[in-house]
């Protein structure tokens, strides 16, 4: 993949963890009732749509922490041929943790 | 203000361990740059002190270093200007340093010269041997031509952040003139210098820290020609960037006009008769 491509993901994962997490403030944290209740939480917990946005917030949001710290780390003068076992490293690091992450959800659904 | 105080970073790498700061207390007049300041120390104090200079007006680049903790040409500062009676001066930083004042801008120059910073034009045929001038609008000049008068002073790369902590990225001189020749209607080159462009050590680093546009004793803004850049390498990504019209050559006139007839000699050629 080329490193404009990455980049676009970037500002794609950008504007969807602003859009996906506002949403997930907005309704947990400001909207009226009770949103942080037994009943309320199992109730977001199974339903299909906020299972769905779950997802696309650990997606987004991996994603977007794992490319900036990827940048982060290539600004150490990496030289060309370790830039690959940079690369790896993060991408199957990255995997065991979202597949960590991802459980959580997927068992309460 | 009757004197102005030097502080000169000196630095011999045959002599000296490490750099030290030594000072001149030179006689000031009306007008001086720090240039002017260096060039009597080395005239009446110190004919060891090493910099580089050569046209004296801003237009060579060649008399870039730190001035007062910041990157400037010497022959366009005035010391006036400085508002101050004490000026440091050291050599660009994010470069090896050659000799006191002197930076090897070699580093500069390798990856000016990987981006092929020159027109590479579509129609070879026409370029190696042309016909005509190549036809530009001054709408189309305008697109580019601030970011042409880079002098390559390399005060971008001194200033730059991301320079100073990855010396594999391009920087900003390198990154802006990769744009001002891909913005020339003349040239066909863009996706070549995007391969050169777009690497883990490329654009894509540059944090829009905006140093190199502040540095720029020229106006270039390089900072600002990145941006385009980034909006040009991901608008031809995402195939969405208009291709290119080709540039055509002037017409040829209808009626050319007459040649000047070659004046008679007027003094005798040898071998002729009078």
């Amino acid at each position: 993949m080329r490193e404009v491509h990455l980049k676009i993901l970037q500002y794609i994962t950008a504007i969807g963890i602003f859009f996906f997490v506002g949403v997930h403030l907005l309704v947990s944290h400001f909207s009226s009732g009770d949103p942080e209740s037994w009943t309320s939480v199992v109730s977001r917990a199974t339903s299909s749509g906020w299972f769905a946005l779950y997802i696309f917030i650990l997606v987004f949001g991996f994603y977007h922490t794992l490319n900036g710290l990827r940048t982060i780390i290539l600004e150490f003068s990496i030289p060309q041929r370790a830039i690959k076992a940079v690369d790896w490293t993060l991408m199957i690091g990255g995997l065991a943790v979202f597949g960590y992450a991802i459980y959580i959800p997927i068992k309460a659904f | 203000m009757e004197n102005v105080t030097y502080r000169v970073q000196r630095y011999d790498p045959d002599k000296d361990q490490k750099p030290h700061i030594q000072e001149f207390v030179i006689p000031f007049r009306h007008g001086m740059t720090v240039l002017d300041g260096l060039i009597y120390i080395k005239e009446n104090v110190d004919n060891t002190l090493s910099f580089r200079s050569s046209c004296r007006m801003g237009i060579c680049g060649s008399c870039g270093m730190l001035i007062n903790n910041l990157p400037m040409l010497a022959c366009h500062t005035p010391i006036e200007e400085l508002k101050k009676d004490t000026i440091t001066v050291k050599p660009l930083p994010n470069f090896p340093i050659v000799k006191d004042l002197v930076a090897d801008l070699s580093t500069l120059f390798s990856k000016h010269k990987s981006i092929k910073p020159y027109i590479i034009p579509q129609d070879t045929a026409e370029a190696e041997k042309p016909t005509a001038e190549f036809v530009q609008a001054q709408g189309q000049l305008e697109e580019f031509v601030q970011f042409a008068y880079c002098v390559k002073c390399g005060l971008c790369m001194a200033a730059c952040p991301t320079v100073a902590t990855d010396k594999h990225f391009l920087g900003p001189q390198p990154l802006a003139q990769s744009y001002r020749y891909s913005a020339d209607r003349r040239d066909s080159g863009a996706k070549e210098r995007f391969k050169v462009t777009d690497t883990p050590h490329g654009i894509w680093l540059c944090h829009l820290a905006g140093a190199c546009s502040e540095a720029c004793p020229k106006g270039v803004d390089p900072a600002l020609a990145m941006q385009l850049l980034k909006r040009a390498m991901i608008s031809d990504s995402l195939h969405l960037r208009k291709k290119p019209v080709p540039p055509s050559v002037a017409p040829t006139p209808a009626e050319k006009k007459p040649r000047i007839a070659v004046p008679e000699f007027t003094i005798k050629q040898p071998g002729t008769k009078s």
